[in-house]
């Protein structure tokens, strides 16, 4: 079978617009939080400012906490990821390395997780952490984010992969699980570990449901709630200053996609979904 | 003291396996109170009248689910969810496999740079996403509408306008998650031996029947996962962009069972509704996920 | 005394007996080659003294100890494995000493013993290498290094060579030799190739199907073997294996006849007449275009060029018989006859499969040692 120069011409042109679709807009956020806005209506079509301003950036600095408002949104990524991976990891290595009863029930259960809609837990939650007085505060909105089934999943699957005789050999020298865990399994399966943590990273950061619900004023916002303050239902006339809330919102996941992305997409491609 | 020993020799616990237990106790504590438990109060709430605040909730037994049964409204959001599906899953489960099919067996220059590109979308905010797609497609001044104005073509006002609106906020959604299934399905394809594709090759098979006769049967296994996923979470991201855009308007045309589930419990505070509402949707997935096993699972290839 | 017992040892997973009622003793020093087919039970074998896997019932004493429920840790016991089980993210030197640091070694020491192995092993130079950086051949002995560094009383090694290509595996076997002529450990040693087995084991256990079939020395094993698999496993081609009749003084395959010694007579009168096999390797055989005396005329079949002979497979009134042959001048068809040597014959029961014995002026070796009967000499 040989493919024809034609087909494949043509699939490249297939894949080029759809990259233009999915990366346009976000090059597009970019120059556009640089216009002034009589800008944007004037010259749409115009991806890079005309008059470049900082105006956009100085009208949000002014009306919001965005320092503030930026720290939150770190905050909650990084505990959350920071205990998201820790709690998978162990868990992952006790299903991994250990036989106890009722271990694949357990699994099928945390694992199941992943397919139950959030509004089925969102009340609850709310009232659990109403209840005790988390209600408004970046620690309601990281508390039932501690723990992760797609994390167990993926760092389980990417544990599956160490070769049993290499705990075997250290069993053979005596070591303890925490060794183990330390010097043999944690090395190898720390590129899993890394793209899983900024995985949850970026998806605690972009976060937008669960905050929604917890957080109320202003100054306890993460960078997502604060960004649909600008777009009021008739869609806003401070569609520039929303552009440069934006752009604070995607720097940072782009910067950890761009610099990890190898990383990311070798993880995802060989966890093996079955 | 007894009961604990019994206990153990019911479990076998003995120092090995505890070890094992107590690993996964803090993932266990976190999923009991903030999934399991959940699970259950919210069945339990289906079946009071409750507005989240009042100090008392009244017993109304079936009367919840009798209600949103009989809501016209209810029907008319089923119908929305039903659109999004068929939708979301085009998009995100039929092309993607086309796509990934084509960047490991068609193409041969530029590969790294389209699973990049395409995956990078997974990683911003659906929210930003949201804004940029609504200034993108505005039907007055958005960019498109100036484009599409010079060859005569007009953008429908897609905000006011039911059946549009849900066309535009899968979009949006898609933008996020046809990054994600199309890279699952790429590395599934891309795990399939080369030999069998090589063999098909040398037998001078079409494309087309390679991926029909070969491909999806070989990576049937994560076809099914990514199917499965498309309707499960790409209905609850639609929510972000349905909360963001168009707050299921107008007139519910753009709500989905999970944004109406929302909708009722911390808008119009009526919990019973909310939780029987969540209730049907998990039933509903429930009712697939059970499907899946009974009927697809059978045919699907697994390696190993 | 660093013995390896097994006292009626036996593995199950669920309802499969993988080893089944096991019974031997592993001498001190010595190097012991557990031989066999896929699938025997041999590596599990390995795994039980290793403590990698449960023991289902009986009792394993090492030095003495009953070790059943003693964890792998601690039964001093060093072990390399097929694939090697090299830490990917350390160098070689720190794959060779993480152990003794584990187990805290003096520092000195540890030194000690790392310059030893590698001088030992050629792996001078090579210290701050990933193992992804190295040759199999290497890697092999990076794997010998960090299991002869810890100097445990017993050492496991579970197809250690397998990976390895033919000449490099002449070679890894001498330094595994020498390894023990200098430290003297006992070696407990996991193949399917009967060669390593042969050149290597001071004595050999052969498993099948999860039974011992015989234990003892390569010699034995070969020229004494105790049961139909055992011949037929030992050699290749394998032994030939044929229906016969006892006629008077004479053996009877298909519709020939050749006629026994009075050494044999009086063996095979000894242990009464039953139905019996005859049994004969081929390169124990003469085989000429022109008839023999004492021999049976077969019919040429097919001829397989071996390098320095050629083996000849015969149709023998129906039964199939592979001789050797220096010359392959043999085409199919054609008539040939075979005289085998008389005093490499072997006679087993026919329903046990199990070796009559042989006549006491043709042994080989010492004694043999059969299974279940305890020792027969015979």
């Amino acid at each position: 079978m040989r493919i024809s120069r034609h087909a494949e011409t043509i699939w490249h042109f297939i894949f080029m617009v759809t990259v233009l679709v999915m990366v346009f807009p976000i090059i597009y956020a970019f120059g556009m939080s640089f216009k002034p806005l009589e800008d944007a209506y004037n010259n749409v079509l115009n991806i890079l400012p005309i008059n470049a301003s900082l105006e956009n950036y100085r009208t949000l600095f002014a009306s919001l906490p965005v320092l503030k408002i930026t720290m939150n949104t770190f905050v909650v990524a990084s505990v959350a990821t920071v205990f998201k991976l820790v709690t998978s990891f162990l868990a992952a290595y006790a299903f991994v390395y250990f036989k106890f009863k009722g271990k694949e029930v357990i699994y099928f259960l945390l694992i199941g997780t992943i397919f139950i809609p959030f509004t089925v837990t969102m009340i609850p939650n709310y009232l659990i952490i109403s209840e005790i007085g988390m209600l408004d505060s970046v620690w309601g909105v990281i508390l039932p984010q501690l723990a992760d089934a797609v994390g167990i999943f993926l760092i389980h699957q990417a544990m599956k992969n160490i070769p049993g005789s290499l705990i075997e050999v250290a069993r053979l020298d005596n070591m303890g699980h925490g060794r183990i865990m330390k010097d043999i399994v944690l090395p190898l399966v720390r590129p899993a570990v890394t793209s899983v943590g900024i995985w949850f990273f970026i998806g605690t950061w972009n976060e937008f449901v669960w905050p929604v619900l917890v957080l109320k004023t202003t100054e306890n916002y993460t960078l997502p709630l604060a960004l649909q303050m600008f777009i009021s239902s008739e869609g806003g006339t401070n569609f520039t200053v929303a552009m440069a809330v934006s752009v604070i919102t995607m720097i940072i996941p782009l910067i950890l996609y761009l610099s990890f992305q190898k990383y990311i997409i070798g993880t995802f491609t060989s966890s093996g979904i079955k | 003291m007894s009961s604990l020993t019994a206990a153990r020799r019911m479990l076998q616990i003995n120092r090995e396996n505890a070890i094992g237990y107590l690993l996964l106790v803090p993932s266990i504590i976190i999923f009991a109170v903030f999934t399991f438990w959940p699970i259950i109060y919210t069945v339990y709430l289906s079946f009071f009248d409750w507005n989240m605040i009042s100090p008392t909730k009244e017993y109304v037994g079936l009367k919840n689910y009798i209600e949103v049964l009989s809501d016209p409204k209810t029907y008319r959001i089923l119908g929305n969810t039903f659109l999004y599906i068929a939708l979301l899953l085009v998009i995100n489960c039929a092309i993607p496999y086309i796509f990934a099919f084509v960047i490991d067996i068609v193409l041969k220059k530029y590969k790294n740079f389209y699973k990049s590109a395409l995956f990078l979308p997974a990683f911003i905010s659906l929210v930003v996403g949201s804004i940029l797609f609504t200034w993108m497609l505005n039907p007055v001044s958005g960019p498109l509408a100036i484009v599409f104005g010079w060859i005569g073509l007009e953008i429908p006002n897609w905000s006011k306008a039911e059946g549009w609106i849900i066309v535009v906020l899968s979009l949006i959604t898609s933008w996020k998650i046809f990054g994600y299934n199309f890279i699952l399905l790429y590395a599934s394809i891309n795990g399939i031996s080369r030999e069998i594709i090589e063999a098909a090759k040398l037998d001078n098979i079409p494309l087309w029947r390679i991926f029909i006769q070969i491909i999806l049967p070989m990576s049937s296994a994560t076809g099914i996962y990514v199917f499965i996923i498309t309707i499960v979470q790409s209905l609850q991201y639609v929510f972000t962009p349905v909360k963001v855009v168009s707050q299921g308007g107008p007139d519910y045309a753009s709500s989905n069972l999970i944004y109406h589930a929302y909708h009722e419990a911390f808008v119009v505070y009526r919990t019973g509704h909310s939780a029987t509402l969540s209730i049907i949707t998990m039933a509903l997935f429930l009712l697939l996920l059970f499907l899946e096993f009974k009927f697809v699972e059978r045919g699907v290839y697994y390696e190993n | 005394m660093k013995e390896i017992k097994f006292e009626h040892v036996k593995k199950s997973y669920g309802d499969t007996e993988v080893v089944k009622d096991l019974n031997f003793t592993i001498k001190e020093g010595e190097r012991l080659i557990l031989l066999g087919p896929s699938g025997c039970g041999k590596s599990t074998i390995l795994r039980m003294i290793a403590g990698l896997e449960d023991i289902t019932a009986g009792n394993l004493f090492m030095n003495g100890q009953k070790v059943n429920d003693i964890p792998s840790g601690k039964r001093n016991v060093s072990m390399v494995f097929q694939n090697y089980a090299l830490y990917p993210h350390m160098t070689v030197k720190q794959n060779i000493i993480y152990g003794l640091k584990v187990k805290k070694v003096d520092k000195e020491e540890i030194e000690k013993r790392l310059e030893f192995v590698l001088e030992m092993l050629q792996l001078k130079g090579y210290e701050d290498r990933l193992p992804k950086q190295l040759s199999g051949g290497q890697r092999q002995r990076v794997a010998l290094a960090r299991a002869t560094v810890k100097r445990s009383d017993f050492f496991l090694l579970d197809e250690p060579l397998s990976n390895l290509d033919a000449q490099l595996r002449v070679s890894a076997r001498k330094e595994l030799k020498k390894i023990h002529e200098m430290l003297g450990q006992t070696i407990v040693y996991v193949t399917h190739d009967q060669i390593e087995a042969m050149t290597f084991a001071d004595r050999i256990v052969l498993m099948y199907n999860g039974e011992l079939q015989m234990i003892d020395t390569p010699e034995n094993v070969y020229h004494r073997p105790a049961n139909v698999f055992t011949a037929k496993f030992i050699g290749s081609p394998p032994t030939n294996i044929l229906e016969m009749e006892l006629g008077d003084g004479s053996v009877k395959i298909g519709k020939q006849s050749f006629l026994l010694n009075d050494l044999w007579k009086q063996q095979i009168s000894q242990i009464g007449a039953e139905e019996l096999l005859f049994g004969i390797r081929p390169e124990h055989t003469e085989l000429s275009a022109i008839p023999l005396p004492n021999g049976l005329r077969g019919q040429v079949k097919y001829v397989e060029n071996q390098g320095d002979n050629y083996g000849v497979y015969l149709d023998v009134d129906g039964q199939e018989l592979i001789a050797m042959s220096e010359n392959g001048n043999w085409h199919d068809g054609q008539d040939a006859y075979v005289r085998p040597f008389m005093e490499k014959f072997h006679f087993f029961f026919k329903n046990t499969e199990k070796n009559i014995g042989y006549p006491q002026q043709m042994k080989v070796v010492e004694e043999l040692h059969y299974l279940e009967e305890g020792k027969v000499t015979v």
